[in-house]
């Protein structure tokens, strides 16, 4: 058997009953804070979302960047690992010939940001630090499903040089 | 008949037979990078060491042949000692580009460094650099750096394409290979070398770079560029074919194919037929089933003429013949089919379609007597209703002038092209990597077609064409005939 433990209500005495009491000391506490926001502006939890904007935490994961090599050209070497470790199946890479001791570059890297889950799998599974959902911004929504792909060229925009060494040194 | 016991196991054997191969033959893994069942033995590699008890030091399994009496220990510590001992001597100078390297997946040097190595490199010089990138052939590209010098490429030209193209050059650590100066591997197996490359040193021009190996999924099928009907494996990711490769058949092409059957597949990769077509506007399928069928049986006392391909399967055959017959009891078939082409000594043969011998018995055992296709372009004018199957027929020019004169014209093809734009009524097919069924080669194998791919929307196999039309007028196909159509 579960214990029930009866609560008795507060009586209703006179003072409770003619209300006026008790709505004046509701309006205590309104006014208070009322003239506390209006007055010093300390304790507003709202903010005034798009005019002000709370910055993201340094983890956040926004929009995927595509990293740059020394020569500016992207870091990515179109491995594919990032495809395969992407639960949602939201990249698409073409790879081409670089013609280069660096072999293999992507001539399409898309993402397509309607199934992207923002899991940061591709980040942790690329082996060249090529891609980076560090950017901190935020996915823009779209009015079409093709808008909502981002290519090389819109991702490379956000990208910035990475000088990490592949596996770096093995001692 | 030598009696050994690898691992414990007893196996009796031919005279002559080596160990590996007993060793296979019991199920017993025996890593190796230059052995292949179907090359001579070159015994190069050192990664098939075992004990036995007739010698003092470990052998190569694929060079020992098995003696009476043998004891082999594949699995004893100093075996896996000396396999990590070779695994680290092959990879001394190997570039470890996996990332970038087309062979990652499905590498023999990165699974056996996983199963039986496993450390880090204790070479701390600069490894050597060499070619990288170089095209031996119109096909194949090679890597120098991820070469291990096994020699297979080199075996599979001098043996099996008979047309020795490949070299090693240079010695120890330098050696790699090549083409002789001013020739190039450009045999109709070229890119064989590339399969049997057991690294990433070999690869064909067609699947480099193009998709990762681990994405696709494998479908057992048949070639059907000639009528040897080489067993090969279509590999398939997001719905389209990535590449073929020959699978192992031996009694059908062992375990090679021609260049020319594995590029095959971009042929189909546009022009498709995506929709059907009634007097030259697209329209539905189903509206353009009932058109055909009520055209077809009226037309039946006034000749009807079908053109059959020999890339049919043996059901669609079959159902197509039963539905004409129970339509038209007095039509005309003929069988049309690619032109004949070269043949060499390997495995190509001068037929280029994959059935004739499976029509042929379907044919036969419906009691249908052919005509030539010459007389029913010459008869097309006469004919009430010309019916052509296929795309691939030589005389395809004259089919699409005959199927412009007969009244009630019906084509089945997978392509647009001149016969679907001739026709009244076109109806979408399937290619031979849609379809499902069975083809029989020259020597009379039936091989099964599997379907590797999800067909456009509106195209239907032959059989499920006869087998809806025969719906449409009322005249169901009997049982198997039915249920061969469908299975299409």
């Amino acid at each position: 058997m579960v214990k029930v433990k009866v609560v008795e209500r507060p009586p209703a005495d006179l003072v409770v009953q003619s209300w006026v009491p008790e709505l004046w000391k509701g309006m205590k506490v309104t006014g208070r804070h009322f003239f506390r926001n209006v007055l010093t502006g300390k304790g507003i939890v709202t903010s005034q979302y798009p005019e002000a904007r709370r910055p993201y935490p340094p983890r956040y994961r926004g929009k995927h960047r595509l990293m740059r090599r020394e020569d500016g050209s992207v870091r990515c070497v179109a491995c594919f690992m990032c495809s395969t470790a992407c639960p949602a199946d939201c990249i698409r890479i073409v790879a081409g010939e670089r013609g280069d001791e660096n072999e293999k570059y992507p001539v399409v890297f898309e993402v397509d940001f309607i199934k992207c889950v923002f899991c940061g799998m591709c980040e942790e599974a690329c082996p060249c630090d090529a891609i980076r959902l560090d950017s901190g911004v935020h996915r823009v929504p779209a009015y079409t499903r093709a808008d909502e792909l981002s290519g090389k060229e819109d991702l490379l925009s956000l990208g910035t040089l990475s000088v990490s060494r592949q596996g770096g040194e093995f001692k | 008949m030598p009696t050994l016991t690898i691992d414990g196991r007893e196996i009796t054997v031919e005279p002559g037979t080596r160990i590996i191969e007993a060793a296979d033959r019991l199920g017993i893994d025996i890593p190796r990078f230059c052995y292949h069942p179907g090359l001579p033995v070159a015994g190069n590699c050192r990664m098939c060491l075992v004990d036995t008890n007739k010698s003092p030091k470990p052998v190569a399994a694929c060079w020992d042949p098995c003696q009476d009496g043998h004891v082999v220990t594949t699995n004893s510590p100093r075996v896996l000692e000396a396999r990590r001992a070779v695994l680290e001597y092959i990879l001394l100078h190997h570039p470890v580009d996996c990332p970038i390297c087309d062979q990652a997946g499905e590498c023999d040097l990165q699974d056996l460094y996983f199963a039986h190595d496993h450390r880090p490199s204790r070479h701390f010089f600069t490894k050597n650099h060499k070619a990288k990138q170089r095209a031996l052939g119109p096909q194949i590209v090679y890597d120098a750096e991820r070469c291990i010098n096994c020699t297979r490429c080199i075996r599979v030209c001098d043996e099996i394409a008979k047309a020795p193209q490949l070299v090693q050059v240079q010695r120890g650590e330098r050696t790699y290979i090549d083409v002789f100066p001013g020739t190039q591997l450009d045999h109709p197996y070229s890119m064989c070398t590339a399969d049997v490359c057991p690294v990433g040193a070999l690869t064909t021009r067609d699947f480099r770079f193009k998709c990762r190996a681990w994405l696709t999924h494998g479908i057992d099928t048949v070639c059907g560029e000639c009528s040897r009907g080489c067993a090969i494996r279509a590999d398939v990711y997001r719905n389209e074919v990535q590449r073929l490769v020959p699978r192992h058949d031996p009694e059908v092409n062992g375990y090679w194919a021609c260049d020319a059957g594995r590029l095959a597949y971009h042929r189909f990769e546009a022009g498709r037929l995506e929709a059907a077509r009634v007097a030259g506007a697209p329209a539905p399928y189903a509206q353009a089933v009932r058109e055909a069928a009520e055209a077809l049986p009226g037309a039946a006392t006034g000749g009807v003429a079908v053109v059959l391909t020999p890339w049919m399967t043996c059901e669609d055959a079959a159902a197509v013949v039963a539905m004409v017959r129970s339509a038209a009891p007095g039509a005309v078939f003929a069988v049309g089919g690619a032109a004949a082409g070269q043949a060499d000594s390997v495995l190509v043969k001068a037929d280029k379609n994959p059935n004739h011998a499976g029509l042929r018995r379907v044919l036969e055992a419906a009691g249908v007597v052919l005509v030539p296709v010459d007389e029913v372009v010459a008869r097309a004018p006469s004919l009430a209703a010309l019916v052509v199957l296929g795309t691939e027929h030589a005389q395809a020019d004259a089919l699409a002038a005959a199927l412009r004169q007969a009244p009630l014209s019906i084509a089945v093809a997978a392509l647009d092209g001149p016969l679907a734009g001739a026709a009244r009524i076109a109806f979408p097919g399937l290619s031979p990597y849609e379809t499902d069924g069975t083809w029989v080669n020259e020597a009379g194998l039936s091989r099964r077609v599997r379907q590797a791919l999800v067909p456009p929307a509106e195209a239907r196999g032959y059989g499920t064409w006869a087998s809806d039309l025969a719906d449409r007028m009322g005249r169901p196909l009997a049982g198997g005939d039915a249920a061969a159509g469908k299975g299409a």
